[in-house]
């Protein structure tokens, strides 16, 4: 598994609380949101969180959060072009 | 014997004046009272604010107490609204009368605590103290936004039951560093002055005040007369709004059907209207299923004193009586674009004839209340105890017990989110419901002295050391004392009645009073009370008991 997406679902699992999952059981292009994981929007705003803590990129308004957390790809993607850390 | 409620007397107190006579004046005027913090300490001072314009020193100069008195935010203001009421009611002696103070927070006087431990009833003690009511029973109520409505709606259920002669009731909220970063953390806070139903609405702005009313059975010539209310549970989500506004919708036909009223007898809606996308698309919907081709005028008052939270059910109330005496209705101020699928608010009418009035207070978790106000006495049916009450079931569960049990009953991803006092909580709820039979009670009723306490105390130390940047949003959404109410009615899918009591060591005793009530003048045939607490990460109890009609 790319070093990047497994850092990243370590920190899914954890900020989320998915006690019961393995980065493993997250598949890379799954949605994140409706059918894949079924996350809400409370959740959306935890992975805000994530982006800004652990790689400084800073999204104005949930609403962007609908394209950059498509899946887990996507998500990486979007970090791997806008990281200021 | 049938009566009618009167409202006798009204005191406010919110960035848009210190009395009833300079909101008004706001309100026609069209001047907001949103902008930049002057009394708020926080690091994103770019985000407006609706404060009261009065420094705590000021408002102990005007109640008369010593400057080095320790009293929060809250407890003044609260105080200096509730002589406003009292002195314009004529209340000067209560002696012999059976007086009662209800009150709606959730800051309470969080600003004079050392830690987070957040009891709400002390600054409605404290309110009471300062306005000469020791002798008052006093509660307090916490269902987040709505609980200054609901301390109203209890209000007039005792009066109704003959538990009290007088009733001062409404609500008080200062503005925090705690919830101001909490709704920062949902990111819903607007930088700009707020736009309820405007598609380009992007949040809300938050404010502070306090409002009460006293309220008295049978009295000619008052202000206003209380012709109905629902309270009503959303049953969908911590934070969001349903679809199809629901728990709105269950709350306005309710306090329609009390009152006896059709749609088309409502001529002025002050909604919830927050400026946030969910809210406001939530409750238009309600109103068009409620109202359909009836729309009243409809307006939030939110772009002029914010969104002044537990406090904004009473002082939306008390901006209701002023536009039914005064007729006219206040603008929606700011509003410019219609939304798709959304209402559109009224700007204002300088001359409009106003008999009957609603007003909508929503919070989190769902807890959706309603109230319609009149301008001549409606003669409500007596709460007459008619019915007997039966224990059903009663379940306990502590830091001994195990839990395990819990995972037959909730998915793992809805149990993920929740810590040791919530699961305690939601189990006693879930198997004393299953002891008694019952899928689902008729009403929910929660008592808990500190509330949330963990995951408060958690939130306001990251505030600290994070320095007011990267806050879970989740410790927040967790962080209100009606969580847990709200969190067994969408577990049981109950739309019922939903309150929480926030009143120290007597909380139990209001939610065990407010039951046996319901059930005794056949409200609800089952009411779910459970009672919780903690002290700790593994010091905490909680206690369901279903209450059933006999």
């Amino acid at each position: 598994m790319d070093e990047l997406i497994l850092k990243l679902k370590q920190q899914i699992i954890e900020v989320l609380n998915l006690e019961e999952m393995t980065p493993d059981d997250i598949d890379d292009d799954a949605p994140l949101f409706g059918d894949g994981l079924s996350l809400d929007s409370i959740d959306a705003l935890e992975l805000i969180v994530i982006l800004d803590k652990y790689y400084g990129i800073k999204l104005a308004s949930p609403a962007e959060g609908k394209v950059v957390f498509a899946s887990v790809n996507a998500m990486a993607e979007y970090i791997r072009e806008h990281r200021t850390r | 014997m049938n009566d009618f409620i009167s409202i006798t007397g009204q005191g406010i107190v919110c960035a848009i004046g210190n009395d009833a006579a300079q909101v008004l004046s706001s309100l026609r005027d069209g001047r907001s009272g949103i902008g930049p913090m002057k009394y708020l300490r926080s690091k994103h001072a770019d985000i407006p604010v609706g404060e009261v314009q009065l420094s705590n020193d000021l408002m102990k100069e005007m109640l008369g107490v010593d400057r080095d008195a320790v009293y929060s935010r809250t407890s003044l203001m609260g105080a200096i609204a509730v002589r406003q009421a009292l002195e314009q009611a004529g209340i000067a002696d209560t002696a012999g009368k059976r007086v009662v103070l209800i009150s709606g927070t959730t800051v309470g006087n969080m600003d004079i605590t050392i830690s987070n431990d957040n009891e709400c009833g002390a600054s409605t003690r404290d309110i009471a103290a300062l306005c000469s009511l020791e002798d008052a029973k006093t509660c307090t109520i916490s269902t987040a936004c709505s609980s200054a409505l609901n301390a109203i709606i209890l209000g007039c259920e005792m009066l109704r039951s003959d538990e009290a002669d007088i009733v001062i009731a409404g609500g008080s909220e200062a503005l925090s560093r705690f919830h101001f970063n909490g709704f920062n953390s949902l990111m819903i806070l607007d930088h700009e002055q707020c736009r309820p139903f405007d598609s380009s609405r992007n949040g809300l702005n938050l404010g502070e005040g306090a409002a009460f009313v006293v309220l008295q059975k049978n009295v000619p010539d008052a202000l206003a007369y209380v012709s109905g209310y629902g309270n009503r549970c959303d049953a969908f989500h911590q934070t969001a709004s349903s679809e199809n506004g629901e728990g709105a919708f269950l709350a306005m036909s309710g306090a329609l059907t009390m009152a006896g009223l059709s749609p088309s007898d409502i001529q002025y809606v002050n909604a919830h209207g927050t400026g946030t996308q969910s809210n406001d698309i939530s409750e238009s919907r309600a109103l068009k299923r409620v109202f359909d081709s009836n729309m009243p005028q409809v307006s939030s008052t939110k772009p002029f004193t914010g969104h002044t939270t537990s406090a904004s059910g009473s002082i939306e109330t008390v901006i209701c009586i002023l536009a039914m005496r005064e007729g006219f209705t206040p603008a929606n101020l700011g509003w410019k674009t219609p939304d798709a699928d959304g209402i559109t608010p009224t700007m204002g009418q300088e001359k409009a004839i106003l008999h009957n009035v609603m007003c909508n207070s929503f919070g989190f978790g769902g807890n959706d209340s309603s109230l319609i106000l009149s301008d001549r006495p409606v003669m409500l049916q007596d709460v007459e105890p008619v019915f007997g009450t039966k224990v059903a079931a009663i379940q306990e569960i502590g830091p001994d017990d195990d839990m395990s049990e819990l995972k037959a009953f909730i998915p793992a991803m809805e149990l993920r989110r929740m810590g040791p006092l919530m699961r305690a909580s939601i189990l006693t709820a879930l198997l004393s419901l299953k002891k008694a039979g019952l899928e689902r009670p008729d009403a929910i009723v929660t008592a808990t002295a500190d509330g949330m306490l963990e995951v408060s105390r958690q939130f306001q130390k990251d505030i600290i050391e994070n320095d007011e940047e990267l806050l879970k949003p989740t410790l927040f959404m967790q962080s209100t004392h009606n969580t847990i109410g709200s969190a067994i009615a969408i577990r049981t899918l109950c739309h019922g009645y939903n309150i929480t009591y926030s009143h120290g060591d007597e909380s139990e005793y209001w939610a065990m009073e407010d039951a046996t009530r319901m059930i005794r003048s056949g409200k609800a045939s089952s009411v779910l009370v459970t009672v919780f607490d903690e002290a700790g990460p593994s010091a905490f109890q909680a206690k369901s008991t279903v209450i059933v009609r006999k």
